[in-house]
């Protein structure tokens, strides 16, 4: 099939106002739920994939796509308003975004994320339409040693920069690893940790997974301290984001890009670092050094063009190979499967109608999120004012029926209030819960490659080492782990 | 709590796991076929592997306790401590709303349980909006049970009482 070819299937299949109405709700979803402090984009893409089990894959994944892009944006929003991260990514935009509120500029500070967000985005998804294929392309000669050796990399980046503690990141991946080997043997069909229990025999619902994990534990934090939340919002103020001043930031903005892309492609990384090196870059270049920190809006440009930069790329690796990028690519995977897609290589031969009609969706996503964010800045109060109070008992409703509508089994309700109780003591005792979701989605795969490549092979696991393709990918993993270990000695042995 | 005494409690924990799983959970709970030659091949395999590797990293955070000298106290919300007994009798409260959940559903239905959930949550969480959170724990039930089940098809559960349409 041909390029244009492609292009028209993928035009026929979203070239509809069914599936831009979903974009463009899921963006205005995400914007919502990443402006209210506590329900971040991850619990958005969570909670909206349960309304997406009756709709066509590309509308699913569309609505999933706006609520992901949205959410991270509106991050932003609670961010310099009221000094509170909607989204753990927004946490760069703070420091010169909070400043400028203070001073009575959040008007001005939020148009310029709002910019640096969807220039990034477009960006982004431009590096996706490049980079996806021709990835996917090369993929196409893996095998399971191959694959084997991927899903590893995959996971030693994940485990390693997922939060402050290497240890304890490395703990939660094992934990997500030893929880995926629940259900039937997959080569032997024997019982693994099953308890005789006929519902357990499919392995646990990675939905009641995720929910249980990402959104159960906000709820019983709010049970534990109800008035945490409270804090005072900032107005907006009459000044606006002008011409000149995005003219002033487009350098850092498009640097900021191009740091979220080449992260964002690997997996694991994630767009809080990406946020964070762009700023700091920004601020390394940038002729107004010294006012960064202080309400500088190039440093709103540089984290918020880091953060969205990051949003395309993490689908690099999804579509191309079948690996999230992050932890919303994770649950963007689980969507897939819903559906009966397997992201991967053989998608681009398979599915190739869906993948043109994402890049399609993609790139209108762009311009709807900057309708959406403008008129998402100016309703911001309205967000705020939800009490969070009777929010949260509405989230516990929502999880109940999403969970439970995905098997129609309450046996997956029950799984999702142990995962909650789980990742709830998983968030006091400081233990990232990202890894754990990106290890159970992934250990299958792990296992079932090693498994195939020692059958292949006769048990000979010199076969994991059998080419270069393999080899390209030992060497990433010894240099990750080589520099997670280094970076985690130096911090324990300060130089001064 | 510091990060050493975190790392020591977690370390612990994690080489007490390592060993449950070693000597009672995986020779007790996961089979194998007895004609299955090849250890690396067994389905024993790669639970007992990562079960290893727990205790790895269970003696990895062991040891960064033992050794750490960072005896800082976090100070974030995470480790915020609400005084009194009021925030576990909360956590049990929300506990035991989620057991009657797992009971209420197959008998009276996902409906009016989530309802009855909805209403006592927002009161267990002290809302100040008493009327909306009762207003929204009907309406918010009876709007997700008509898309689940009339949009998407799912059979919500409606219990042995009242039956909606």
């Amino acid at each position: 099939m041909s390029l244009l070819d492609s292009l028209a299937a993928g035009l026929a299949l979203v070239g509809n106002f069914e599936a831009f109405l979903m974009l463009f709700v899921g963006l205005v979803v995400g914007v919502v739920a990443g402006a209210i402090p506590g329900l971040s984009a991850t619990m958005a893409v969570a909670l909206t994939l349960p309304f997406t089990f009756s709709m066509t894959p590309i509308n699913a994944i569309l609505l999933l796509l706006g609520v992901y892009k949205g959410g991270i944006f509106g991050g932003s929003i609670p961010a310099i308003l009221i000094k509170t991260p909607g989204t753990p990514a927004s946490s760069a935009t703070i420091l010169d975004g909070h400043p400028m509120a203070e001073r009575g500029e959040a008007g001005r500070a939020l148009g310029m994320a709002l910019y640096a967000s969807c220039t990034a985005d477009a960006v982004s998804n431009l590096a996706l339409i490049l980079f996806a294929g021709w990835l996917a392309s090369f993929a196409l000669n893996f095998g399971p040693p191959e694959f084997f050796a991927l899903i590893l990399f995959s996971l030693t980046i994940i485990a390693g920069v997922s939060g402050e503690s290497l240890m304890r990141g490395a703990l939660s991946a094992l934990a997500g690893l030893l929880l995926a080997t629940v259900g039937l043997d997959l080569v032997y069909g024997t019982n693994r940790f099953t308890f005789g229990d006929p519902n357990m025999m499919g392995g646990l619902n990675f939905i009641a997974v995720l929910i249980g994990l990402f959104a159960i534990p906000e709820i019983i934090s709010m049970a534990w301290n109800p008035v945490a939340h409270l804090g005072r919002t900032r107005a907006l103020g009459k000044s606006r984001c002008s011409w000149a001043d995005y003219v002033g930031s487009f350098k850092s903005i498009i640097r900021g890009s191009m740091i979220g892309v080449f992260l964002g492609s690997i997996p694991g990384i994630g767009a809080a670092p990406s946020a964070f090196l762009s700023y700091s870059e920004a601020r390394r270049t940038s002729k107004n050094k010294d006012n960064f920190g202080k309400g500088e809006i190039e440093g709103v440009a540089a984290s918020e063009a880091g953060n969205n930069g990051v949003a395309g790329a993490t689908l690099i690796p999804l579509l191309a190979l079948g690996v999230p990028g992050d932890v919303i690519t994770a649950i963007i995977i689980g969507a897939f499967m819903v559906h009966g897609l397997q992201p991967g290589p053989m998608m681009f031969i398979l599915n190739v109608d869906i993948i043109y009609g994402l890049f399609i969706g993609l790139i209108v996503s762009s311009v709807f999120l900057l309708v959406v964010g403008s008129v998402a800045i100016r309703g911001f109060r309205f967000v705020a004012d939800v009490p969070k109070r009777i929010l949260m008992p509405a989230v516990l409703v929502l999880c109940i029926y999403g969970v439970f509508a995905v098997n129609n089994n309450i046996f997956d309700v029950g799984v999702m209030f142990v995962m909650g109780w789980v990742g709830y003591v998983m968030m006091r005792n400081r233990i990232p819960a990202a890894p754990f979701l990106i290890a159970f989605i992934l250990g299958p795969l792990l296992e079932d490659n090693f498994r195939q490549s020692m059958l292949m092979s006769g048990s000979d696991p010199i076969i994991l080492f059998r080419g270069p393709i393999t080899w390209f990918f030992w060497f990433l993993t010894f240099v990750t782990v080589f520099a997670i270990t280094r970076s985690t000695l130096r911090k324990k042995v300060p130089l001064s | 709590m510091s990060e050493k005494s975190l790392h020591l409690r977690l370390g612990i924990f994690t080489c007490l796991v390592a060993l449950f799983l070693i000597f009672v959970a995986i020779p007790n709970f996961v089979f194998s076929p007895s004609n299955v030659g090849n250890i690396i091949l067994s389905p024993l395999f790669w639970p007992y592997v990562l079960a290893g590797l727990t205790g790895i990293v269970g003696l990895g955070l062991l040891a960064n306790g033992v050794t750490s000298s960072n005896d800082a106290l976090y100070e974030d919300e995470e480790s915020v401590h609400p005084e009194g007994s009021a925030p576990w009798m909360r956590l049990a409260a929300l506990a035991c709303i989620m057991v009657l959940v797992m009971f209420g559903l197959p008998r009276l239905g996902m409906v009016w349980t989530a309802m009855l959930a909805f209403a006592a949550c927002a009161f267990l969480f002290r809302t100040r909006h008493p009327i909306a959170a009762v207003v929204c724990a009907v309406i918010v039930p009876l709007l997700l049970y008509a898309f689940f089940a009339h949009v998407a098809g799912v059979a919500i559960p409606q219990g042995n009482f009242v039956r909606l349409p």
